[in-house]
């Protein structure tokens, strides 16, 4: 695939409008203050950028995989915080109520997510159950018609501002994953509260506190598909994030090769701007390459999914290679600026920091070898 | 009765990439509904709305503008259709002759009270296009304008002039040419680029409307002129006064400052 729709370089520069007058003028600010950017929420909801996989029938925009990368793609070359407020909502809390949801949960949870009236989260990582995530110890006994959560779950993006909760338990005896389910959780049930979001490297405006459940009380109806099924819930809500994350990946690189280009055609060391020294012309050759095969692997993966073909490797493979270019590139970004691109002064030093957790989360890139590896090898 | 604005699909020269020997490269710009024009349109949906009027985009030009992304760029900004003029050669069709075009596109779709375009063309950052179309209809012709007001044929006008700002009363049809911060043009959301396609775009040829082009004269060469050399000024300081003291008697050591 090598080229996109009218509809999607349309969607593309509608997005980037927006992200350049409503969403890089907050970049900065919010990394220094560890603030999520709450006030583009009902921005990002009018133009449509919160309902992105959600059908129409629900408030949605309904648009495909590949538009939605280049809608991810375009906020995180301005600010990788919102690019991951969006994604997490729309790839870990959308997606899997529009596939799992019974009619009753589409109905009553999907037109408030779209409309941005209520912002969505995923939670599977515990302190004991990273990578290992089918390790999870957190508690879901039936009881009559309720179920009973117990436990605590870490490192949940948008889980400060967040009202609606995928949260994976186990609620069977079966052993390992077989025993896992997933569950819709209001922000306000009794027992839930949510701790203090992390202070980190990067992404820092965007919220990632720990959850904790103690005896929290949900209707057995708040069940999301079958008992048992959670673990393959949360596997299947993660091949299209991971997709989502790649984009992310890409933008953030995307934002900091722009940065270093115009750099290096202003500053002048030995009497001519640096672009004219064939040391950083390569360096820009390099950069400008890894970006297109890398947002190459994005498209190809998203449409995939867009075509109902198994995407699961296509998307483990475009995250790797993504989330390893993206701080490659920003780091040759900040090499091209010298010392001022060590400085809070320059983008390219929040890009940086922003790049390296695409290496992380939904899965770290040695999770992605072993998933891409295992597949060749079976 | 309709409302029509017309628009023009060219590249941005933001975008275009300016060598050192002066020569522009469009190859990385990406053409785009003018800045401009968006505006332009933005005012036509909002009267579209208070009026209940058709709105209609035109516009005149080569090939590209015929494009499915050029016509989708122009109705997912909110026009109900547009209608296209395209035609080898408009490609570099100067003032007149897309002012010909457009007017012949006018009279084409009829009943129309107002004709709504941007102050300036994007690429050549020209004045002239809304003065010789207004001629050519027949129209009345307001430029500067910042709002304007319709009931029925009759429109109020407010424009800005040297000694401030103008309120005018005048029955259409008119020619209104909107400043570039008369309204904030806002960005097509998903919903309007996802609709945009749905929506008709009339394309049509010169012959079609039967149109013959103005000869424009032939451009024999173009010559740069040299700009003033460089004044190697360098000024080397992090107080701001100091630096716009020595900014200041630079330029009168120049001679571009009185003394
Ligand atoms: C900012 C941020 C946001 C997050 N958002 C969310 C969220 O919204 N929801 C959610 O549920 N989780 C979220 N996470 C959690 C994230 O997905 C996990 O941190 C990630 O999956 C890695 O798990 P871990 O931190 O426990 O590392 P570990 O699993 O302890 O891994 C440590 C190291 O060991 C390596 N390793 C582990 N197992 C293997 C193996 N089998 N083979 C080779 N190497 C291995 C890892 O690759 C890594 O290098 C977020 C994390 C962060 C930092």
């Amino acid at each position: 695939m090598f080229g996109l729709t009218d509809e999607q370089e349309l969607i593309r520069s509608s997005v980037r409008e927006f992200s350049e007058a409503e969403v890089a003028p907050l970049a900065a600010e919010i990394d220094r203050d560890h603030r999520p950017p709450l006030e583009t929420i009902p921005k990002l909801a009018e133009l449509g950028l919160l309902g992105i996989l959600i059908p129409e029938q629900y408030g949605g925009t309904e648009m495909d995989s590949v538009s939605y990368c280049v809608v991810i793609e375009e906020l995180s070359r301005c600010c990788a915080t919102t690019g991951v407020m969006v994604e997490a909502h729309s790839s870990l809390c959308t997606w899997p109520i529009v596939h799992f949801g019974t009619e009753e949960h589409k109905q009553r949870y999907l037109p408030d997510l779209a409309s941005g009236v209520k912002m969505g989260a995923f939670g599977l990582t515990e302190p004991g159950a990273g990578s290992d995530a089918g390790a999870l110890a957190t508690t879901a006994r039936r009881d009559g018609d309720e179920f009973v959560l117990n436990g605590q779950k870490v490192f949940i993006t948008g889980g400060g501002y967040s009202e609606v909760f995928i949260v994976f338990a186990r609620s069977t005896e079966a052993p390992g994953t077989k025993g896992i389910s997933a569950f819709i959780v209001d922000r306000d049930t009794p027992g839930f509260t949510i701790g203090e979001g992390e202070r980190k490297l990067g992404i820092r405006g965007s919220s990632t506190p720990p959850l904790m459940f103690s005896d929290v009380r949900i209707p057995a109806t708040n069940l999301l598909g079958r008992e048992g099924q959670g673990f393959e819930i949360a596997m299947a809500t993660l091949d299209g994030g991971r997709t989502g994350i790649a984009a992310q990946a890409v933008g953030i690189a995307q934002g900091a090769f722009e940065a270093a280009i115009d750099y290096a055609q202003q500053r002048v060391q030995f009497g001519k701007p640096l672009a004219a020294l064939q040391a950083i012309q390569w360096m820009i050759a390099d950069m400008a390459t890894s970006i297109d095969a890398g947002r190459l692997l994005v498209y190809q993966a998203a449409d995939l999914e867009d075509r109902g073909i198994p995407h699961g490797i296509a998307a483990a493979q475009a995250k790797l290679f993504c989330g390893e270019m993206a701080s490659a590139v920003a780091g040759k970004a900040i090499q091209i600026h010298g010392g001022n691109g060590y400085t809070e002064a320059y983008p390219v030093e929040r890009a940086y920091r922003d790049a390296k957790i695409t290496e992380i989360y939904e899965g770290t890139s040695e999770i992605q070898r072993l998933v891409i590896g295992r597949s060749f090898l079976r | 009765m309709r409302i029509v604005v017309a628009y023009q699909w060219a590249c941005d020269p933001q975008e275009a990439l300016v060598s050192s020997d002066g020569k522009i490269d469009f190859s990385r710009a990406k053409p785009t509904i003018s800045d401009y024009d968006a505006v332009a349109i933005e005012m036509g949906c909002h009267l579209a709305e208070a009026t209940g009027a058709e709105l209609i985009g035109i516009s005149a030009g080569g090939e590209a503008v015929a494009t499915a992304i050029a016509t989708k760029a122009a109705l997912a900004r909110g026009l109900h259709e547009v209608f296209v003029v395209s035609d080898p050669g408009l490609d570099s069709a100067g003032t007149l002759a897309t002012a010909v075009t457009l007017k012949a596109a006018i009279d084409n779709l009829g009943d129309v009270g107002l004709l709504l375009t941007g102050d300036s063309s994007l690429d050549s950052g020209s004045k002239t296009l809304v003065a010789v179309l207004a001629g050519l209809l027949g129209w009345p012709c307001v430029t500067d304008v910042m709002k304007v007001t319709m009931d029925g044929d009759s429109l109020t006008i407010e424009r800005t002039i040297p000694e401030g700002i103008q309120g005018l009363h005048l029955h259409g049809p008119v020619l209104v040419g909107v400043t570039s911060d008369a309204v904030k043009a806002k960005v097509p959301g998903m919903k309007d680029v996802l609709s945009a396609g749905k929506k008709p775009a009339r394309v049509v040829s010169l012959l079609d409307l039967g149109v013959r082009l103005p000869g424009e004269g032939e451009i024999l060469s173009v010559e740069k002129m040299a700009g003033p050399s460089r004044q190697q000024i360098r000024i080397n300081t992090e107080d701001p006064a100091q630096a716009a003291a020595e900014l200041v008697s630079a330029l009168r050591a120049a001679g571009a400052l009185d003394a």
